[in-house]
């Protein structure tokens, strides 16, 4: 009887533990997206009274006809290999440097931070000034051709604006998980291969490298679900421009359920990404765990 | 092997250029709030002439910015009590009790993580408007008492798994249990990881732009810094030195508070990334 008790009242315990959380993570995760699931099957405006029911058409017209979607879907894949690529070739090379125990490191570190903490809505806004205005009188006193350039206005440059700033703004986040990765490589390893003849860019492939694989899995891991998401930096740098050439996924999404009240159509989209980010999360987690075993 | 000191001292001054440079358009931000309109139309980069703090006072009251800054905290503040509060207990009771139930709970706190907001964002709206939770700052707050939660129960409860168990023992032995027991015992053992989190969630609460402009956009009463930045500069278009005091007003706490705790940041968001 006693047992039985105590069974009861630890069971108690654990519902009083773990129940708020459960619920907060209900409201804001497992309940809206079974409402998305339900919405992607429906066409309705926001203002007519119920949902229609459409079954699959929705997702039948985004892949078969949907112009909108397709150079969205493109310009995020392009935006997403680019960013990845470059933010973490960058913050390595930077991080090697910063390693070097300079005087100024913690200064540094601390410079190419900064941006990091600062929200991207405003970030994209700084930079459309300097785009804008700055551009000019840059133009002005040095004379060189590419503050010339519309940077904002023509659709090659534009892309290439935005994946500018995205790295501006977090290549600091990225440079500092490298340099704590560095700095748990054994400066004896680096003599030991040293002592036996590799120079510095040996050196670099065959023994720092390897032993930044952790690091690097985080940081592509980290900067494929930023990228793939892509959408405050360009709301306020671009706007989708010029001639919708920006638009990435997220804000084809935003735009078509919250500018043009295409509620229905508009989570259709919003599940397909979030199967395309279940895809390349679970790809990525078998490779990381296969190079885990590896190890 | 060793680099000769004029290498160095070169290699040094360089970096120091790249970070001037690299930190170049904050300056000139700055530069320019101080500005009246007519020198930033004729020049961008050059000083002001004289420093024009109305700027600031008139984008002060214009945008009420005490009632932002308010807003800001009341949001980030009790986002991240809830967050701490619920997180760490369902997380500490969930490494502790071994049993499939406790794992499949586990698995549904964690799941979320794998869904971006873009997918959820209309019925998340629809939903917080049904529960009353929209236009309103604490509403806001608690709805990211879900959203914070994933990751922080993942690294909590990745941390109360090293903490030895002949802890709750003793604990129990003299006599603390349920709540107790937790918030007495292992809460305080729970103060690094606490400060990792918190440091993540105020940096990401503080900036979020998304949920706030879909959640409290609609009146001026519980805006955002952030959005209020952002709805100024959509007022103001071609008024760049409004624009860019704005921006920099709204940026500056973030600055200040980066200054004095930099190195407990960078540690947080490294030990955040890494545990993540």
């Amino acid at each position: 009887m006693l047992k039985l008790g105590r069974k009861w009242s630890e069971k108690l315990e654990f519902g009083i533990f773990t129940l708020p959380v459960l619920i907060c993570i209900a409201v804001a995760f497992y309940i809206p997206f079974a409402m998305t699931i339900r919405y992607s099957l429906t066409k309705w405006n926001g203002i007519s009274k119920d949902p229609a029911f459409i079954g699959l058409d929705n997702f039948k017209q985004i892949f078969m006809g949907d112009p909108n979607f397709s150079s969205s879907a493109w310009f995020t894949i392009k935006y997403a290999v680019l960013y990845i690529v470059l933010v973490n070739v960058l913050a390595i090379l930077l991080a090697l440097v910063l390693d070097m125990k300079l005087r100024t490191t913690t200064w540094l570190r601390a410079a190419f931070f900064v941006p990091y903490i600062l929200s991207l809505v405003i970030v994209g806004f700084i930079w459309k000034f300097i785009f804008m205005q700055g551009f000019e009188s840059l133009g002005a006193s040095t004379g060189w051709g590419i503050f010339g350039w519309s940077w904002l206005g023509e659709p090659g440059l534009a892309f290439v604006s935005v994946l500018l700033v995205s790295i501006w703004q977090s290549i600091g986040f990225y440079l500092v998980i490298y340099i704590a990765g560095l700095q748990s490589v054994p400066d004896d390893l680096k003599e030991a291969a040293t002592v036996d003849g590799a120079g510095p860019i040996r050196r670099f492939f065959s023994v720092t490298l390897p032993l930044l694989a952790p690091s690097i899995t985080i940081s592509v891991f980290m900067a494929l679900t930023n990228s793939i998401k892509v959408f405050d930096v360009i709301l306020s740098l671009t706007g989708g421009g010029p001639g919708g050439t920006t638009y990435s996924i997220a804000y084809d999404i935003y735009r078509d359920t919250f500018q043009n009240n295409l509620y229905g159509y508009g989570t259709a989209k919003a599940l397909i990404l979030f199967v395309a980010v279940l895809i390349i999360t679970v790809i990525q987690l078998t490779i990381f765990k296969r190079r885990e075993v590896e190890a | 092997m060793k680099r000769s000191r004029a290498g160095r001292l070169v290699l040094e001054i360089a970096m120091i250029l790249l970070s001037l440079l690299f930190l170049y358009p904050l300056f000139l931000a700055v530069n320019n709030s101080l500005k009246s309109f007519g020198e930033v139309m004729t020049d961008v980069i050059a000083l002001p002439k004289q420093l024009a703090f109305e700027n600031y006072s008139y984008v002060w009251s214009f945008i009420n910015y005490p009632q932002l800054f308010w807003n800001n905290t009341v949001i980030t503040g009790l986002g991240l009590i809830g967050i701490i509060l619920f997180s760490s207990i369902a997380a500490y009771k969930l490494a502790r009790t071994k049993s499939r139930m406790s794992l499949l709970l586990y698995f549904l706190c964690i799941m979320p993580m794998l869904i971006p907001f873009q997918s959820i964002m209309l019925t998340v709206l629809q939903l917080a408007k049904g529960l009353q939770l929209s236009d309103s700052t604490w509403g806001l707050g608690m709805l990211y008492w879900g959203f914070g939660a994933p990751l922080a129960v993942f690294i909590y409860h990745g941390f109360v798994k090293g903490i030895p168990k002949e802890i709750d023992e003793s604990a129990t032995i003299d006599g603390a249990s349920g709540f107790r027991l937790f918030f007495m015992v292992i809460f305080p053992l729970l103060k690094s990881v606490t400060t990792t989190i918190i440091i993540i969630d105020v940096m990401w609460i503080w900036n979020d732009f998304l949920l706030p402009l879909l959640m409290v956009n609609g009146s001026p009463d519980t805006k955002t810094l952030t959005l209020a930045a952002y709805t100024f500069v959509g007022q103001y278009t071609s008024d760049w030195q409004y624009a860019m005091t704005a921006m920099v007003m709204a940026v500056l706490p973030s600055i200040i508070v980066f200054i004095f705790l930099q190195k407990y940041i960078v540690k947080g968001v490294v030990a955040g990334a890494v545990k993540g």
